[in-house]
């Protein structure tokens, strides 16, 4: 607060002041006073004035530097007025009360809104344990079944694990300190289980995978890898072309391992390449075709992420795509 | 046959997985009363135990736990509990394998054949036998009376796959099934050029018709 927006606040009680003083003067002139000695108390008046103007400037301005030092120490900001030293006037202790009540019920709707996610989060991944005994059931009933029942089926209750799986990770990606453990895994295994997991999506596709120097070791988790791995294999059997490839391939990087998923799809426009990963964008590709959610690439960055791989994409419309997982080193990890 | 023991307390998972257990030619066994599994199996005397955590009574790792101190049997977790944790216990615990729900079925029966051959009962034959044809899986070839050919390794999986039933039509679904469990993950026209390829070779060992294609339903030896 400068000193010229702390007298503007003033300017009424500055105005009523000078008024004061000069209907006094004229008052005392009238009666007779001597005017050396009006003088002498304009002056004194004037002086008094002034000194405790600036008594008090001094005295808001300290306050207000105490109280901003406060805010500025403070993670969550709401919390301001429950961490302010008390004030010594009586309007300024009403406006924090004032304040209080408003954070108080801040901080009790933060809570509550924190409840409720966490709630509905232990709900949704219960569901999701739950929901795995019928699913289990169906398919081996599917399985004993005929094989023409069997054809029919198991592409639809191959699409209703997958949409599990990717709720199942949303849910797990809020907290997922919880669940990752980062340690040395077989690349060549995370890919066969990622495969295994979409098999019926891919075979129904006509999709051919191929391998290239997979059998390496990476710092990650298997089954959070896997997940990511078969976004990207869905994807690839979703926007598929004539023929559709899907090359995995593995190399060196000093200590990290760069695994790269080529498909040669439809592919994905330049100008969308950019918002891929963003939650709930669907391209023109994902429009045209249905069924997109704009779930699963974000999903990829959200995993990428806990598992501190890079994830990065490339694409060339009516070529391919081509996404590039970089396993962190052993070194590098912040978390084991 | 491999008697192959059942300990899960959902009815219709347990029922339809001895089915398809049955199906695949094990004998499956199954527990309904969970008061005194230890003794059931000590009865039974199963090749592999497929166990479930969430049990009423005794859950899975304590089960786990009493089995490993009485009778050395191969356990397989079969569960809905998929955390690390969970694994990094039941394996600790002693669990040959851990597999979480819903699983993918052809995965299952691998991980059974696996451990099974781990623990000794079967050995998968490296030599095949048939209509006068001798496949050896661990030298990769092929053999007749006329002479010997190398074959790749997709040669010789779908050539594998075919000689299992012999005079039987296998699918080309079926067939590009099975080799994708091989972790050969081919689509239907590189199947027909490896055929081609493989009915080449067997032309050589004087076999140029022993691959039959039937139109519309597959090939068959």
């Amino acid at each position: 607060m400068t000193f010229r927006e702390y007298l503007s606040d003033r300017t009424e009680r500055l105005i009523v002041g000078t008024v004061f003083a000069f209907a006094a003067a004229g008052f005392l002139l009238a009666t007779g006073t001597a005017a050396g000695v009006l003088v002498i108390l304009l002056i004194a008046w004037l002086a008094i004035a002034a000194g405790m103007l600036l008594f008090d400037y001094y005295k808001c301005r300290t306050r207000l530097r105490e109280l901003w030092t406060v805010m500025d120490g403070l993670d969550e900001k709401y919390l301001f007025a429950e961490c302010v030293p008390k004030g010594d006037g009586i309007y300024e202790r009403k406006l924090l009360e004032l304040t209080r009540r408003a954070g108080k019920s801040m901080i009790r709707a933060v809570s509550d809104a924190r409840e409720a996610q966490r709630a509905y989060q232990e709900y949704v991944e219960s569901w999701v344990h739950e929901i795995k005994t019928p699913m289990t059931a169906a398919e081996l009933v599917c399985r004993n079944a005929d094989a023409k029942t069997r054809q029919k089926l198991l592409p639809e209750l191959a699409q209703i694990k997958a949409h599990v799986e990717r709720a199942l990770f949303y849910a797990r990606s809020e907290s997922a300190e919880k669940d990752i453990l980062i340690r040395e895994a077989d690349l060549a295994e995370i890919a066969a289980q990622a495969i295994a997991n979409h098999r019926t999506l891919l075979i129904e596709n006509g999709v051919r995978v191929e391998t290239e120097q997979i059998e390496q070791n990476v710092y990650t988790d298997a089954k959070w890898a896997a997940f990511l791995l078969g976004q990207l294999l869905q994807n690839a059997a979703r926007y598929r072309s004539e023929h559709p490839v899907v090359t995995l391939s593995a190399r060196r990087l000093g200590k990290q391992v760069q695994l790269a998923v080529s498909d040669n799809g439809i592919g994905i426009p330049a100008h969308e390449q950019p918002r891929v990963f963003d939650r709930g964008f669907t391209g023109q590709n994902g429009r045209a075709r249905g069924g997109s959610t704009g779930m699963g690439l974000y999903l990829c960055r959200r995993v990428a992420g806990c598992l501190e791989a890079d994830l990065r994409l490339s694409s060339e419309e009516g070529r391919g795509t081509r996404v590039t997982i970089t396993f962190p080193a052993k070194e590098n990890l912040t978390k084991t | 046959m491999q008697k192959i023991m059942i300990i899960e307390d959902d009815p219709v998972i347990r029922d339809e997985l001895a089915l398809l257990l049955e199906n695949e030619g094990y004998a499956p066994l199954t527990v309904t009363d969970f008061s005194d599994v230890p003794e059931q199996v000590k009865r039974s005397a199963p090749a592999l135990i497929l166990l479930d955590i969430g049990l009423p009574g005794k859950d899975g790792f304590r089960l786990c736990a009493d089995l490993q101190k009485t009778v050395r049997i191969p356990i397989i977790f079969v569960t809905s509990r998929d955390s690390s944790l969970d694994e990094i216990r039941a394996l600790g615990l002693g669990g040959d394998d851990y597999i979480t729900k819903p699983y993918n079925i052809p995965v299952l029966m691998s991980r059974i054949k696996a451990v099974l051959r781990r623990s000794g009962g079967t050995a998968e034959a490296d030599v095949t036998e048939a209509l006068g044809l001798r496949v050896d899986m661990a030298k990769g070839t092929a053999q007749t009376e006329s002479g010997r050919v190398e074959l790749t390794r997709n040669e010789l999986q779908i050539l594998a796959c075919l000689m299992r039933r012999p005079g039987e039509i296998v699918s080309r679904a079926d067939l590009i099934e099975t080799l994708w469990e091989n972790r050969i993950y081919i689509d239907d026209n590189t199947l027909s050029v490896n055929v081609t390829r493989l009915r080449k070779k067997l032309e050589e060992l004087g076999r140029p018709d022993l691959i039959k294609t039937r139109r519309g339903m597959g090939y068959q030896l």
